[in-house]
């Protein structure tokens, strides 16, 4: 059927939408991001691997990869993981869920231990892989399937209790190896919960309560508690180092910055720059200009992913897209503020920008999901 | 869309607010870090990124009187390594013990330690560093550098001083000028990685070094090379230990030649000279103990050393006694070869006797009887108030590191006996210089000079800096007593003991000396001389002092000849003339002749032809029996016994 056929056809034909603005600015960041790695990792991977673009390869094949990834599942309709499999007899989605609480599980008693913490299974020669990505995934469609059998059970509190018991087996197994990522997970279901509830009352009363038990959790545990030492002395405490060196980094870029790829910071100085420091090296070199722009694209990025939410053919694609909303902000919102030492610094990767497989891997496959849920949107011509 | 009520949205928007309100707070933040904080955390920043390497500044020029430098640079190189860039570590240590002259394990050492920068070796040739630099081996580093070259070697070796491996003054000269030669070093900031691998193409905040002030002195090479030479055929000849000698104006106190023979190699200053090494096995030696032999070595002993004085103290008794009246040159004293102080019988060095003689027979006899008389006739009060006048209780104030004090008794503490000794230069000891000094004062019309050799200071574009002042007592002895002084000792050397310091046209003053050395039962002697001219101007004083001289050591017969023979060629090199008088050309046959043209005499004519001329010898060039060519040619008016040359064919 042509295009011109369907116009005569019916005077009064919906269309589907395709968020391309969405696409753009997510392969833009993608691409800004090697860059970036490029930037920051050529000085060590050339001293370590005697390739300066050992890491950019590494990610680009992951981009690549991942770009075919979400233009695959942008493609595929977001309801066809709450439908039965029909064969098996079950939900893509509670698939995914289970498949999650086992990988959770597999990690914490045969994961690679790196740096202290058991976070990785090991994939021969593909690498590494980090469950606790795909978790988020499981976390942004799984609350958001519960949630959509009864939106109203939300209007109150025993209703998001219903929810935080089914997430809690899975936040709580991330939680034992990552504490930021379970953050992070607890914070998608949370808003998740909210666009769906009516009442506002008890999201503020629990979380009053929640920051009281998360008070208590960080000075409890000592290893955070050394996190907080760090946080108010980072420039005098020796763990503070790494946090140190990136407000070095960030101040030494003033206004307009040292121009790419001139960053003194990233030659040693700051450890791993390439990873979760990596908005540091662009303050350096790109300058107070260069960050704000950054934040832009990402402000950019959420209004987009907010447009799509109000915008959702029902509400469980709306509340998808809330999940994934909320997933960037939040990773971006707590990368500058431990970066710039706002924070008790924890492990966030900065979306799309950082190193790592796992994380861009898993990020455009919500992006896949974002547009495929925008492909839903009909409206009229 | 019809599913999506109105208060999803609406708190989707909430979500949404949180997040960009948090976001223009963490954007607030960057910007306080950024602008406000940018300053100080890029300059800690940048001092961690910073290395600092120095430019070493070149050192000031020594220059003697007559702008010639004794102390000069030459560039060297620094090879150092940096741990981090070394890609071929086996190579590197192979190359650098080959080249340096170092071995293995040393080099392995230093090239295997994980530091930012290793120093391997400093001062190496420029030739050598070159070739290392050809090797372009990664992290080897060849940095240049000036290292202190002395291009008259051992000449004044213990006044000129040499430099450490910093390029700082060690002894000497190169110590007292210390702040004037130095200059500042400059530095290379370069930037570099983490692991302190330098960044190429980075800017390099470059200060540059400033190069040392010039020192100008007194000391005349041309000077101390005649003084040296003579020192050093002295020392030889009479198979002494050591000699010292110092040339000096005695009217401003500049310092022309200060001789310490045996001297050493600036160039090469810790390796020990062959008299300090004599009946020493080298391996044998501790440290400690090489150290104290390059001590010994490196001791100025004109300045560090006392002696007593012996007979050439009489000037200063004899200035003494004629400064309070208590003595006219024509008293008579009788010595019966002896004088009877108190309880001791103190003999003079004429066991027979010089019997009877006036004063000024006294002082040309160098007799001791009369001495301790006229001691006597001064007293100690006095005698100690000339002391002080003329500087023997304190230093001299040379410009040159280490200088002693003399040991003096108290006055309390001299009897009789002891003002006897003092009175011809007995127990008690002063420097070589301080009795130059005050010999100085008793010729020079009575004025103390502060023996010195730093003239002036000027900076590297040759704009003076410091012009040094050196302003002594005056009047510290009368003009008539000067002007006395002056006659008797020039009589000392014209008919006295100090005969053999005569120059015939010169008119030299002086006093010889032989003092026994203590133990007095060793029998060993420093024979000195104290020597100026001309005597009526004196315009070059100098003391000489030949310690332990083997056989004959009477300070008249071995010193006194070496400072003529020094005056001999100094006087004419400061411009002043001999003054020959009608005994001195009868006796020296000093003047003038035509000479007389030879050529095409046969060689058997040659002898009629000059029967009438003092010629010296005569050279012949050439065979054959005719002259063919002469020098001097024919004509020319030439000094009586000149060397001829004749060609023959």
């Amino acid at each position: 059927m042509t295009r011109t056929e369907r116009e005569q056809g019916k005077s009064k034909k919906f269309h589907s939408y395709y968020d391309y603005s969405l696409l753009f600015l997510t392969l833009f960041l993608v691409c800004f991001g090697l860059v970036m790695i490029y930037s920051t990792s050529s000085y060590n991977a050339s001293r370590d691997y005697n390739n300066p673009a050992y890491y950019l390869e590494k990610q680009g094949a992951f981009a690549v990869f991942g770009v075919a990834v979400m233009l695959i599942v942008s493609k595929i309709d977001y309801r066809f993981y709450i439908t039965k499999l029909p064969v098996i007899k079950i939900k893509p989605v509670t698939l995914l869920y289970l498949l999650c609480i086992f990988l959770q599980t597999y990690v914490l008693i045969f994961g690679d231990k790196i740096k202290g913490a058991k976070r990785w299974i090991s994939l021969g020669a593909l690498g590494r892989f980090q469950p606790s990505e795909l978790s988020k995934i499981a976390v942004i469609l799984f609350t958001a399937y519960i949630v959509n059998l009864s939106p109203v059970k939300l209007n109150k509190f025993r209703g998001f209790i219903r929810v935080v018991i089914f997430m809690a087996p899975l936040i709580v197994l991330v939680l034992i190896p990552n504490f930021s990522t379970a953050l992070v997970m607890a914070a998608i279901m949370v808003a998740i919960c909210f666009v769906a509830s009516r009442k506002k009352l008890y999201f503020i009363v629990s979380g009053i309560i929640g920051i009281g038990i998360g008070a208590i959790f960080i000075f409890g545990v000592s290893y955070r508690s050394t996190r907080i030492d760090v946080w108010r002395n980072v420039e005098t405490h020796p763990r503070g180092y790494q946090i140190l060196q990136g407000l070095y980094a960030i101040a030494s870029g003033g206004i307009f910055g040292k121009g790419l790829g001139e960053s003194m910071q990233k030659l040693g100085f700051i450890p791993e720059s390439h990873n979760d420091m990596i908005f540091s090296v662009i303050c350096e070199e790109l300058g107070l200009f260069g960050a704000v722009a950054v934040i832009m694209l990402f402000v950019l990025l959420v209004w987009r992913l907010f447009v799509i939410a109000i915008n959702a053919a029902d509400l469980y694609g709306g509340l998808i897209a809330a999940g994934i909303l909320t997933h960037i902000a939040v990773q971006v919102l707590l990368n500058i503020a431990v970066v710039t030492n706002t924070i008790p610094s924890t492990g966030i990767p900065m979306p799309f920008i950082s190193y790592g497989g796992s994380s861009l891997m898993v990020l455009l496959f919500e992006m896949g999901i974002a547009l495929s849920v925008s492909n839903q949107i009909k409206y009229e011509r | 869309m019809a599913r999506n009520k109105t208060f999803n949205r609406r708190n989707v928007f909430i979500i949404v607010s949180v997040i960009l309100i948090t976001a223009v707070g963490l954007t607030v933040r960057l910007g306080y870090l950024m602008i406000a904080k940018s300053a100080e955390y890029a300059q800690r920043a940048e001092d961690l990124h910073e290395r600092e390497r120095s430019i070493k500044a070149e050192r000031g020029i020594i220059y003697d009187k007559n702008g010639i430098a004794i102390a000069t640079n030459k560039p060297v190189s620094t090879i150092s390594v940096i741990h981090s860039q070394i890609t071929d570590p086996e190579r590197v240590i192979q190359v650098l013990s080959d080249m340096l002259g170092l071995s293995e394990d040393k080099v392995r050492k230093r090239v295997e330690k994980n530091s930012s920068i290793e120093r391997i070796k400093s001062n190496v040739d420029k030739e050598i560093a070159d070739a290392i630099r050809n090797y372009d081996l990664n992290g080897v580093m060849v940095d240049e550098d000036y290292k202190r070259y002395y291009p008259y070697g051992s000449l004044a070796s213990k006044v000129i001083g040499f430099t450490g491996s910093d390029n700082q003054g060690i002894i000497g000269l190169e110590v007292e000028y210390e702040k004037y030669l130095k200059g500042t070093d400059g530095t290379i900031l370069t930037l570099t990685t983490a692991y302190g691998a330098e960044i190429e193409n980075a800017a390099e905040d470059r200060i540059e070094p400033r190069a040392g002030n010039d020192l100008y002195i007194s000391l005349d090479v041309n000077i101390q090379k005649y003084a040296q030479q003579a020192a050093l055929k002295v020392m030889e000849a009479k198979n002494a230990n050591n000699v010292k000698l110092i040339l000096m104006n005695p009217q401003n106190g500049e310092i022309y030649a200060m001789v310490n023979v045996p001297e050493f190699d600036l160039n090469d200053p810790y390796t020990l000279t062959e008299n300090m090494r004599k009946d020493i096995e080298p391996s044998s030696l501790t440290s400690e103990q090489t150290n104290d032999l390059l001590n010994n070595m490196w001791r100025n002993a004109c300045i560090s050393d006392t002696y007593e004085p012996g007979s050439a103290f009489k000037i200063v008794t004899a200035t003494a006694a004629l400064e309070e009246k208590v003595v006219k040159l024509t008293d008579n004293f009788y010595c019966p070869g002896y004088k009877i102080v108190e309880d001791r019988r103190i003999r003079c060095h004429k066991i027979g006797g010089h019997g009877s003689e006036t004063f000024v027979e006294g002082i040309k006899n160098s007799c001791n009887p009369v001495f301790m008389e006229i001691g006597a006739r001064v007293g100690i009060t006095n005698m100690y108030k000339y002391f002080s006048k003329l500087g023997l209780f304190n230093k001299t104030g040379v410009d040159l590191p280490g200088e002693a004090k003399s040991i003096m008794h108290k006055p309390e503490n001299v009897g009789a006996v002891e003002l006897a000794t003092i009175s011809f230069g007995q127990s008690f000891q002063i420097t070589p210089l301080q009795l130059l000094v005050a010999a100085s004062a008793v010729v020079n019309g009575g004025n103390i000079v502060i023996p010195h050799f730093g003239l002036q200071v000027k900076n590297p574009e040759g704009n003076i800096v410091k012009t040094f002042q050196y302003d002594g007592a005056k009047g510290v002895v009368t003009k008539e007593t000067s002007d006395t002084m002056k006659e008797l000792l020039e009589a000392v050397v014209s008919e006295g003991t100090g005969r053999r310091a005569y120059l015939p046209g010169f008119r030299i003053g002086g006093k010889t000396a032989t003092s026994e050395k203590l133990p007095r039962s060793s029998n060993k002697y420093i024979s000195s001389f104290v020597g100026f001219a001309p005597a009526d101007n004196p315009q070059v004083i100098a003391v000489l002092l030949i310690d332990e001289p083997v056989g004959i050591y009477y300070g008249g017969t071995i010193a006194a000849p070496v400072v003529a023979e020094v005056f001999d060629n100094v006087m004419p090199y400061l411009g002043i003339e001999p003054h020959y008088n009608e005994a001195e050309i009868k006796k020296y046959n000093v003047g003038t002749i035509k000479m007389p043209d030879l050529v095409g005499l046969k060689k058997e004519e040659l002898k009629a032809a000059l029967k009438d001329m003092d010629y010296g010898d005569i050279y012949y060039l050439g065979e054959g029996d005719t002259v063919m060519e002469q020098f001097p040619l024919p004509g020319e008016m030439i000094n009586l016994n000149s060397d001829l040359i004749l060609y023959l064919e």
